[in-house]
């Protein structure tokens, strides 16, 4: 039941790892991160279900890199579009994603309804895998598998690249980076990209874990996203796989004893840790 | 030939008029001091140069209007700015420090320029700046701007805090600096403006009351008051 | 010369008389239950996007959970009256208090926390409300359906479509106490500080005043005011449903609130009125089949209220950040200062 309640938290850390990001750069709360792992989820069902013959596992990983592409370039687009030219205005900027949020879904429950729809799944994932004595579903293992190499992508990129650099710093200190002589806006764009990348990506396997595309499911994830950045510490990629895997594993437990205790257990942590930390695992400390 | 610029340059924040109206010229090659108490707007009158601030009048670099561009454009063009508080960046190692502030690709000739003038950096190269001693941070505060050819140094209060010995270090690593580079140093320890400056700029309460070379400066009382000098000579 | 029209406060009296009377004097639209129960809701609506205007507004707290005190209010008098624990004018009562304890203790471990944080952990709490409604915790709260009230234990007054002029008029006397509590609140040296809170926290910081518990004190205002209109709607509605927990509910009061006009108080309840009653009528109007013509492309978001309202919400908050208000307040503006110049 661990490894399921990891599997969880890897989902959770898809979708929080871009969110941490762009609140530590950026200082944006971005709403319309929920659009974006929707957005991933139907170019990603499009893709498969119109392009590839059969769902086999290259084909999946296919589909969800192109899906993970196409939220990548639209986070890209509404960031060029909307946020810069609001800067400096941080609670405008939250308000617009709001407003993009909106209308995503909309236009995406318009054109093809609130309903679930099946995501072409290869069969390898339902079957189960042997574990140490337990028998744990084979999906489970993507999604761990994928968010680990998210977490091991995004830590070489911080930590090779100038690009990486730059981020780290400007994370610390956006102003000084700018007098350094560097664009900090060059940065915040790659940043959101990846972001969406991230979140079309758990778009997809989202979908794969609810049995179906829909852009309803999108909304939990995102509360699930802040919840596991405020208590990983904004701004902190590890804080956030630290507390997406507690948190899908708490839940997972909560769960089993008590159908739906999880989403309680879960707001009351989020209570304790402000109390106790208000910046979270790994956040700095507010001053 | 003037390096640097200023007309009639105002800076309004949030209700408050930080500077009135400030005029003066920094020739090229030389140091320019910017004097005065604490609060009457020096470091707002570089910040306003760099354009962290949003100023109105004209400000020239070498004949280019810099009023209207941003931070980062100002910078890249050869502005080097070491900012009263280090603003180092404490997460990130020495080397990649100086990584970052290096406008082309940095190279083992240009840290060793740098490790020339502050040896005490290259053996800790490794270390998370975070975890260096003050006179340490300032030390790379003012690596980063040795790292490019610049036009101009803009350097604010850099022994602000510093023990006797680490403030004769970073002297004379400026006094080695001023010898090739356009500067304009803010400071409060007089002795090392004696020491390096060709000019003086006084400002009070976000104007400037003189400008002009240091010989004038003990000329006038006045001035003299207002800065809080007397003829006793500070520790260099 | 003020930028308040010097008639504004008579113009408000007549309007209000107006929509008093309307129901009674003979055959116009608002003699008919449809449109009551519309205004009645969109008056609910207008005066709950006012209490959050005190949160947003006035004292610059982005609260993402809302919701969770007028779902408060909402089922706990509808419990209290179905079980019979209290009668119904102490069950509301008692649900007003409830509700400000709640908002108490949700305020004091959310304030910890400020700006973005503070949006995030409202919207969990808001969600934690939302689940415990769904979940049906120890059968009480009657889960995705929620729970019907029992019509006979109320005054048969407000029962009946008949009867809806009543509901209509109790609703518009919520909306006119809702609007007199926080005009006075607003007025008072407390929201004063409110909204020195709103725009420098360091410099009340500096001045001595405890700025959370300023905070808590419009947090709990506005909690427990959301709870007096939840006890309304559940009059309004004839039952608590889960939907009035969502955080679908407090995004759509944050829009009320900017379309409206963030700072002033006729903006909130204007914006609130003007979005309550538009989209109910747009869904009215889409199950008629408004849009039936144009292909799926265009008909499909265009059915769904999100979309224009997303769309709008973007555009005035890139354009026009002052919402309505705002924008009626410019046009004063400058229509004022043409009179002063062209009379030099």
């Amino acid at each position: 039941m661990t490894i399921t309640g990891i599997g969880l938290g890897a989902l959770y850390f898809l979708v929080a790892s871009g969110l941490t990001l762009i609140y530590g750069l950026m200082g944006v709360l971005n709403f319309a991160h929920g659009a974006f792992l929707s957005i991933g989820a139907f170019v990603g069902l499009w893709f498969a279900t119109s392009i590839m013959k059969e769902a086999t596992i290259p084909n999946f990983i296919l589909a969800m890199i192109v899906g993970g592409l196409a939220a990548g370039f639209f986070a890209l687009l509404m960031e060029q579009l909307l946020i810069t030219r609001l800067y400096d205005r941080h609670i405008d900027q939250v308000l617009v994603t709001v407003g993009v949020a909106l209308v995503v879904g909309a236009v995406l429950g318009g054109w093809f309804g609130n309903d679930l729809r099946l995501f072409p799944t290869p069969l390898w994932f339902l079957t189960g895998i042997n574990f140490f004595g337990a028998i744990i579903p084979a999906d489970r293992i993507i999604y761990i598998a994928t968010a680990v190499a998210l977490l091991i992508g995004n830590w070489a990129l911080l930590r090779f690249t100038r690009i990486g650099l730059i981020i780290r710093a400007g994370v610390e200190n956006r102003n000084m980076v700018n007098a350094l002589g560097i664009n900090v806006r060059r940065a915040f764009s790659t940043v959101f990209f990846l972001g969406g990348f991230a979140a079309g990506i758990g778009g997809v396997l989202v979908s794969v874990y609810s049995s179906g595309v829909s852009p309803l499911i999108a909304g939990t994830y995102l509360i699930y996203g802040f919840v596991v950045v405020v208590i990983g510490g904004m701004g902190s990629v590890t804080g956030s796989f630290v507390a997406a895997m507690l948190i899908g594993v708490i839940k997972q437990f909560a769960n089993y004893y008590v159908t739906g205790l999880g989403d309680f257990v879960i707001a009351l942590l989020l209570a304790g840790v402000l109390l106790v930390r208000p910046q979270g695992l790994f956040g700095k400390r507010i001053s | 030939m003037n390096a640097l610029e200023l007309a009639d340059v105002s800076v309004r924040i949030n209700q408050a008029q930080i500077l009135h109206g400030v005029s003066f010229t920094a020739p090229k090659n030389q140091v320019t001091a910017l004097l005065g108490r604490n609060g009457v707007g020096k470091s707002s009158t570089l910040k306003a140069i760099m354009s962290l601030y949003s100023p109105t009048g004209s400000i020239k670099l070498n004949g280019t209007e810099l009023i209207g561009t941003p931070t980062h454009a100002i910078a890249a063009s050869g502005v080097a700015y070491v900012p009263e508080d280090r603003e180092i960046f404490a997460t990130l190692s020495v080397k990649e420090n100086l990584s970052l502030a290096s406008r082309s690709k940095i190279s083992s000739e240009k840290m060793s320029r740098v490790f020339e003038i502050f040896p005490d950096l290259s053996t800790r190269q490794e270390q998370r700046a975070g975890t260096l001693s003050g006179g340490q941070q300032q030390m790379l505060s003012l690596s980063r701007a040795l790292l490019n050819d610049n036009q101009i140094l803009l350097v604010d209060e850099p022994t602000k805090g510093l023990a006797p010995k680490l403030v004769t270090e970073v002297a004379d690593a400026l006094a080695e600096v001023a010898k090739r580079e356009t500067m304009i140093l803010v400071e409060q320890n007089l002795a090392l403006v004696k020491r390096i400056a060709q000019k003086i700029v006084v400002m009070d309460q976000g104007k400037i009351i003189f400008e002009g070379a240091p010989e004038k400066l003990s000329d006038s009382v006045w001035v003299q008051s207002v800065l809080g000098v007397s003829n006793r000579g500070k520790h260099s | 010369m003020t930028l308040r029209w010097k008639y504004s406060r008579y113009f408000l009296i007549v309007i209000v008389a107006a929509l008093f009377a309307a129901p009674i004097l003979g055959t116009n639209p608002l003699s008919k239950p449809g449109l009551q129960q519309t205004l009645a809701v969109a008056f609910v609506f207008g005066a709950l996007a006012l209490t959050y205007d005190l949160l947003f507004g006035f004292t610059g707290l982005l609260s993402f959970g809302h919701a969770l005190f007028f779902a408060s209010g909402l089922y706990l008098t509808c419990i209290f009256i179905n079980h019979s624990v209290f009668v119904w004018w102490i069950a509301i009562i008692a649900s007003i208090l409830l509700t400000s304890l709640l908002a108490f203790l949700v305020g004091a471990a959310s304030l910890r926390t400020t700006g973005i944080t503070f949006a995030m952990v409202t919207l969990a709490f808001g969600e934690a409300g939302h689940v415990i409604v769904n979940r049906n915790f120890f059968g009480l709260t009657g889960g995705e359906n929620g729970i019907a009230l029992n019509a006979e234990l109320i005054p048969q007054i407000w029962v009946g479509v008949v009867n809806t002029k009543y509901l209509y008029w109790s609703a518009l006397i919520c909306l006119i106490l809702t609007y007199l509590i926080i005009w006075w609140v607003t007025e008072s040296s407390a929201g004063r500080v409110f909204a020195a809170l709103r725009d420098n926290e360091m410099r009340v910081q500096v001045l001595g005043l405890n700025t959370r518990n300023f905070k808590l004190l419009s947090f709990v205002i506005a909690g427990a005011l959301a709870g007096l209109l939840g006890s309304m709607m559940l009059l309004l509605a004839g039952s608590a449903a889960p939907r009035f927990a969502e955080s679908n509910i407090t995004i759509a009061l944050l829009l009320m609130v900017i379309l409206g006009g963030a700072v002033t108080r006729w903006g909130a309840v204007v914006g609130g009125i003007a979005y309550s009653f538009l989209t109910t009528r747009m869904q009215d109007l889409t199950q008629n089949g408004l849009f039936a013509g144009l292909p799926k492309y265009v008909s499909g978001p265009l059915s769904e209220p999100a979309f224009l309202l997303g769309i709008v919400f973007i555009l005035v908050v890139m354009f026009a950040p002052g919402g309505l208000s705002g924008a009626y307040y410019k046009l004063r503006l400058r229509s004022i200062s043409k009179k002063y110049s062209s009379s030099k």
